[in-house]
């Protein structure tokens, strides 16, 4: 009889492991990415779906976990494509920060999941679990910091900044 | 912008008021099942701070809740052993003794208005002190204790609907998130950010509404206890301590508006009767010191802790008590302020979602996806 299965902890949810791989996460031990699993909404799209509008006011932070999702914003005459958001990569983190205006419209390229984690429930989960909420903060802040000065280097869009 | 002016629709304020008052009959039919429910919530929001601070300390939601039970039961056993014999001994001998009590009580308010008769003419035409003996003789004759048995039978037939709320707290405590969860699953992808932010903004108000209660209850309880022990203070009526566990009564009476402060004045002024029956003076004082805490509560307490939590305009929160009042009895005075401060938001969130066109059209075009890939294979 093998007693080490007893004492090994069981497998760690799928999409959590996604979850992890994330920029925002990837910090989170792994109590904390199961403290973290009530606050995230599980959302199915269909291809063409849109996932937010640019303008609206964001609420909250997508991760991919399956599908692609494609972000474009209102050009001169046409729609500007800001390119392709894969699983591990999450879009419209700057809503976890602030109820701003999204900068992009982001539509399911294919059927997709993606988690959604609110704003006001990482604002709650910080005031039970400041050391969680801190480095929920901090990461999206580095992400977000990255994204500017990719942009303002030219290397990138502001393809999730919404 | 739909946004600010979404509330200002008649028919969403039409609508907020008929499902205040809709609720208030229906949970007045159901008060069986209501009761415990709305105790659970209350309770579930009282608790959820220690749970946030146990967490705050490193400790996981699963294990916070376990040591707040530990504790609660520890508590309880602790009380059952010690506070409860005590408390079922006075409450028998209070029993025995409603009769003299309530015939002395008489004696003492006849008296009172005798006096208040031979100083004013008027008042002995009415016959105040006739007409107060005649419906006090029946608790005279010993029909007391028939009240206090029929009491007792009433306090009997709710307990199953009371046992019910620790059950319900402790599964609304430790599923809430879940719950929470499932029910977001059903909303629409095009609403679900907008429904999320409804049940966000419906969680706070119920959070600042029973935390501004509590406080409001603490308010009270110090200022009725510090000035019912004061005014007793000559006469030596009072402990410290007995004259705040009177102040708790009272400001407990004091949750069903305007109606709670009455009759905990009332039973204010009944004790200290009981205890002082030869000094109008402390009768006319202690009814001067629930009038000054009534005032203090209108223009203090209240607007420092539950008007600030639920931003309604006095007339309306007046009148909506009233009305919840006449549709409810004491349910209706106690809910219409927390359920119109619900309805209110739930409205405002309706009305954001609903005169938004474009979160419409988008969920109209995921059904028409839906559709489309429904019947993809179809040769229609």
């Amino acid at each position: 009889m093998n007693f080490g299965s007893f004492l090994r902890p069981p497998p760690l949810d799928p999409k959590l492991k996604v979850v992890g791989a994330t920029a925002i996460f990837q910090n989170c031990t792994r109590q904390e990415l199961e403290t973290l699993q009530p606050y995230l909404h599980e959302r199915h799209y269909l291809a063409g779906e849109i996932v937010f509008d640019e303008g609206e006011v964001g609420e909250g932070v997508y991760i991919v976990i399956s599908g692609k999702f494609s972000a474009s914003r209102k050009g001169v005459l046409k729609k500007k494509r800001l390119g392709e958001i894969y699983p591990g990569e999450c879009f419209g983190e700057i809503a976890l920060l602030q109820a701003t205006p999204r900068l992009a419209t982001v539509v399911a390229a294919e059927p997709s999941v993606a988690l959604a984690m609110f704003r006001p429930e990482l604002e709650r989960l910080a005031e039970a679990r400041p050391r969680l909420g801190f480095k929920v903060a901090i990461e999206v802040a580095r992400l977000v910091a990255q994204r500017i000065r990719g942009l303002i280097e030219g290397a990138t869009e502001p393809l999730i900044l919404s | 912008m739909p946004h600010e002016r979404s509330l200002e629709h008649p028919i969403i304020w039409a609508g907020v008021i008929a499902a205040t008052l809709g609720s208030i009959v229906l949970l007045n039919q159901l008060a069986w099942l209501a009761l415990p429910l709305i105790l659970a919530v209350v309770f579930y929001y009282l608790v959820q701070p220690f749970l946030i601070h146990l967490q705050h300390a490193g400790i996981l939601p699963g294990q916070a809740l376990a040591i707040f039970l530990v504790a609660v039961t520890i508590l309880c056993g602790v009380a059952a052993l010690t506070v409860l014999p005590a408390m079922l001994n006075s409450l028998a001998q209070f029993q025995a003794n409603l009769p003299e009590t309530m015939t002395r009580l008489s004696q003492i308010a006849a008296e009172f208005l005798r006096a208040a008769e031979d100083r004013f003419p008027m008042a002995k035409r009415v016959g105040l002190a006739a007409g107060l003996e005649a419906r006090l003789d029946f608790f005279a004759m010993g029909k007391g204790t028939q009240f206090a048995g029929a009491a007792a039978l009433f306090a009997f037939k709710w307990l199953p609907s009371l046992l019910l709320v620790p059950f319900l707290t402790f599964f609304f405590l430790r599923d809430g998130a879940a719950f929470h969860r499932l029910v977001m699953r059903a909303v629409p992808n095009a609403f679900f950010e907008k429904t999320l932010l409804l049940f966000d903004r419906m969680d706070r108000q119920m959070r600042a509404y029973f935390k501004g209660m509590f406080w409001l209850t603490v308010l009270d309880t110090v200022t009725l206890g510090a000035g019912l022990w004061l005014l007793g203070l000559g006469q030596g009526i009072f402990t410290l301590t007995q004259a705040m566990v009177l102040g708790l009564i009272c400001a407990v009476f004091a949750w069903v508006p305007y109606v709670g402060t009455a009759v905990g004045g009332l039973v204010a002024v009944c004790v200290c009767a009981l205890q002082a029956p030869h000094s109008p003076q402390l009768l006319l004082a202690v009814v001067m010191l629930f009038l000054g805490v009534r005032l203090l509560d209108e223009f203090l307490y209240t607007p420092a802790t539950v008007g600030r939590a639920l931003h309604m305009h006095p007339l309306v929160t007046v009148m909506m008590i009233f009305a919840g009042g006449m549709l409810g009895g004491v349910y209706g005075l106690l809910l219409a302020m927390p359920l119109l401060g619900i309805f209110t938001v739930l409205g405002q969130m309706f009305g954001e979602i609903w005169f938004d066109p474009r979160l419409r059209a988008r969920h109209t075009a995921r059904n028409l996806l839906e559709k489309r890939l429904a019947s993809n294979d179809l040769d229609l």
